[in-house]
């Protein structure tokens, strides 16, 4: 009896020191809904970006029609919510909402971040303030955290910006001198930085104040094809969309690889060619499903 | 002292007793004389005339087949004793240094037959052919090229051996001998005014060499590769790099892509015109991702021929298009020359023709494709699509999804799938039901 126990007490002890063990357990999705149309009864074409907050509103970037669109999620139904359309923005790529409700949007032919008040107004061209040499920076994505704080993955001067709510420059971490293309970046609630370096399939890491990256993974290859968006979720899970590859991979906070969810296809549930995704507070995964030209809502099943 | 002579007899027997032992031990198997390698030629009588070539391996001209080869019986072909890595290695065991920057892969995989004759040989090193005949047998390539070219490099006429080692480099890349440009430097002296004249007073005794001349010879005076940018071809290097007595004689004037369009603008402003530009273009390396800025052996500048170039960043896409190619090899030989139906590859992605379907700068489509129009673009090369198919184009809704037209996308993938005609599903069938479900059984 005792030695019955005794084993269930290791058990109970690698479970707990295990990187699965409940912050960061195996997670599934399930397929809720598609967004397939605006208010109107328009169709998206080609969405790239997609933007959630945890108090339901949702705003996608509707890339081929140089638009974008807010909706509402409340009950996990999904209603239009206007569309916002301007001259500063053609080609809506990546998506980020702060906290005020704010949009931000990565415009794909300028290579600007355009931002918009809640109400939907053009606000302003983001502009860091007191970048040190170079001072040419061009976004290739960005993030902006729960304190407003705003993440910019400058491919040019190849360096992440760190700049405050205000816009002011705080720091700036460089790229290691050998990676193969950075395709975007995520912070997690920690405030740690992770790089996605799309042409060798691996995640890197800089701590929150640290200098450098350093890599959290090795390849990655064997699990996804070619993955161009990385994001987090408040259990600190990362989430790769393999873009080539029409999956969602996960990763524990040590860069442990958890599972891949998803495949290629056209019925509803299945992603082809997918861009930007968001993870909510509420278990909710938005995925814009570009070559299927949707949104596809997913419930994550812990 | 009265103990000396004792111990003395006593080490005698001893010695006497090891002796004996030994003896018996040379004797045990009772083996005939010559049995090392002599006695071999006795049933092996064609070997004779093998020894009579000019070079002889050691083991063989000492007579000791066993050193190499058991007599009895072996795990390993022709009864070699052990691998041929590990016996050539007993003996041969410094060609690869512990540290080796390069190695040639038959020398690191210990097929040394693919070079040596393990007996004996014409050639110098027991090698099957002599000079670069040996090598051009794997690298026919460049044996043919070397053949054509109008301005050959003297060291490689006279022998490959003159940059490279045969088995490993344990200072440079690509095998060779030493480093460059100190490779190069010992026979071309920098100081030489004709030297200094040639490469415009810029102090390129510490650069690499070969950013400009191909070191196998080429079509271009002064060994250049073939194709050369035009500020080299015409020797205007201070166009984009400092003057050659300033303190930072190679910095470019600009930074990254603002360097090429102070010539390239028209192609630049048309690139940044489009709604997507192919994103490492933006980065400090900007066009030099892809293109060599001095001379090249490719067309357009490019670094390396088109599926290698692109291959570099999409290794995804390369490596599924060389499964998908063995896939194709082994169907094949599978149908022991019964007609096939339906590609696995699609032929322009298999042959390297990226840009066959891909703008490599930008574009204003989905994934920079050329046409906008999937239809458009895959009828560029398949007409027939236009006159008799399936109904496809922007008239025609996808039945699975309100927001997309029915085109060749809809049921085939450009980079194939593993499945004939290179449809998604397994079946033709599967993939009709998709929209046909009346059909479905």
């Amino acid at each position: 009896m005792g030695m019955i126990v005794a084993l269930v007490g290791i058990v109970l002890c690698g479970m707990l020191n295990s990187p699965d063990a409940f912050g960061a357990e195996r997670a599934r999705l399930r397929h809720l809904t598609s967004i397939y149309f605006d208010e109107k009864g328009a169709g998206l074409k080609n969405p790239e970006g997609v933007a959630c907050t945890d108090t339901s509103a949702l705003v996608v970037g509707d890339t081929r029609n140089g638009r974008l669109l807010r909706y509402t999620v409340e009950n996990r139904t999904v209603r239009p919510a206007g569309e916002i359309r301007a001259p500063q923005l053609s080609n809506p790529v990546r998506i980020q909402l702060n906290s005020k409700g704010d949009i931000f949007a990565l415009d794909g032919k300028s290579r600007r971040i355009v931002r918009f008040g809640a109400g939907g107004e053009f606000t302003e061209f983001l502009s860091p303030e007191s970048v040190p040499a170079p001072t040419t920076f061009i976004p290739r994505s960005f993030k902006i955290d729960r304190n407003d704080t705003r993440y910019i993955l400058d491919v040019f001067s190849a360096r992440v910006l760190v700049l405050g709510p205000d816009g002011k420059y705080q720091r700036q971490v460089e790229f290691p001198k050998e990676y193969g293309f950075f395709s975007d970046l995520a912070v997690d609630f920690k405030g740690a930085i992770f790089l996605l370096d799309s042409v060798r399939a691996a995640v890197l890491v800089a701590a929150k104040d640290a200098k450098t990256f350093t890599p959290l993974t090795q390849s990655l290859r064997e699990h996804l094809s070619f993955p161009t968006y990385l994001t987090t979720d408040s259990r600190g899970v990362l989430y790769l969309v393999d873009e080539n590859g029409a999956g969602i991979v996960m990763l524990g906070q040590d860069g442990s690889f958890l599972g891949r969810q998803l495949a290629m296809g056209w019925n509803e549930g299945l992603l082809y060619y997918p861009s930007q995704m968001c993870v909510s507070d509420k278990d909710e995964a938005f995925i814009a499903d570009t070559g299927n030209s949707r949104v596809q809502v997913f419930s994550i099943v812990r | 002292m009265c103990l000396r002579p004792k111990w003395i007899s006593l080490t005698l027997v001893i010695a006497a007793v090891l002796a004996a032992s030994f003896a018996q031990a040379q004797d045990k198997y009772r083996l005939k004389p010559g049995a090392a390698g002599k006695l071999c030629l006795s049933c092996h009588v064609d070997f004779g005339e093998k020894l009579k070539s000019k070079f002889i391996h050691t083991p063989v001209k000492t007579a000791e087949c066993s050193g190499c080869h058991n007599p009895h019986t072996s795990n390993h072909g022709k009864l070699l004793s052990a691998s041929m890595k590990t016996v050539c290695g007993t003996c041969h065991d410094k060609l690869i240094p512990s540290k080796p920057v390069s190695t040639h892969r038959v020398a690191a995989d210990g097929d040394c037959v693919r070079c040596h004759d393990p007996h004996a040989s014409d050639n110098k090193a027991n090698l099957l052919r002599a000079g670069n005949a040996l090598c051009f047998s794997c690298h026919p390539a460049l044996g043919d090229s070397l053949a054509k070219i109008k301005f050959k490099h003297k060291p490689v006429e006279d022998g490959c051996l003159n940059c490279h080692d045969p088995h490993a480099s344990g200072k440079s890349a690509h095998l060779l001998k030493s480093p460059m440009p100190e490779l190069c430097v010992g026979c071309h002296r920098p100081d030489s005014p004709s030297f200094a004249r040639q490469h415009l007073n810029y102090p390129v005794a510490k650069t690499n060499c070969v950013s400009c001349h191909n070191p196998h010879g080429s079509n271009t005076a002064g060994i250049l590769f073939d194709t050369v940018h035009a500020p080299v071809a015409s020797k205007r290097c201070s166009q984009c790099h400092g003057a050659p007595t300033s303190p930072t004689p190679f910095k470019t004037t600009r930074p990254g892509l603002e360097l090429c369009r102070g010539c390239h603008n028209t192609m630049m402003n048309e690139t940044f015109s489009k709604s997507r530009v192919h994103w490492p273009l933006l980065d400090q390396t900007g066009c030099m991702h892809c293109h060599e800025p001095h001379a090249s052996t490719q067309k357009k500048l490019l670094r390396r021929e088109e599926a290698s170039l692109c291959g570099t960043c999409h290794q995804d896409t390369m490596e599924w298009q060389a499964r998908l190619a063995e896939k194709e090899k082994q169907e094949r030989a599978a149908l022991k020359g019964r007609p096939e139906k339906g590609a696995f590859t699609h032929q322009p992605v298999q042959s390297g023709g990226c840009s066959s379907c891909h703008l490599p700068h930008a574009s204003d489509n989905n994934h920079l494709m050329r046409q906008a129009s999937v239809v458009e673009g895959c009828g560029a090369c398949h007409d027939w699509l236009k006159h008799t198919s399936h109904p496809m184009g922007e008239k025609y809704t996808d039945s699975r999804n309100k927001n997309l037209k029915v085109d060749c996308l809809s049921c085939h993938r450009a980079h194939g799938t593993g499945n004939r005609y290179m449809i998604p599903f397994p079946t033709v069938t599967d993939l009709c039901i998709q929209c046909h479900k009346q059909f479905t059984r």
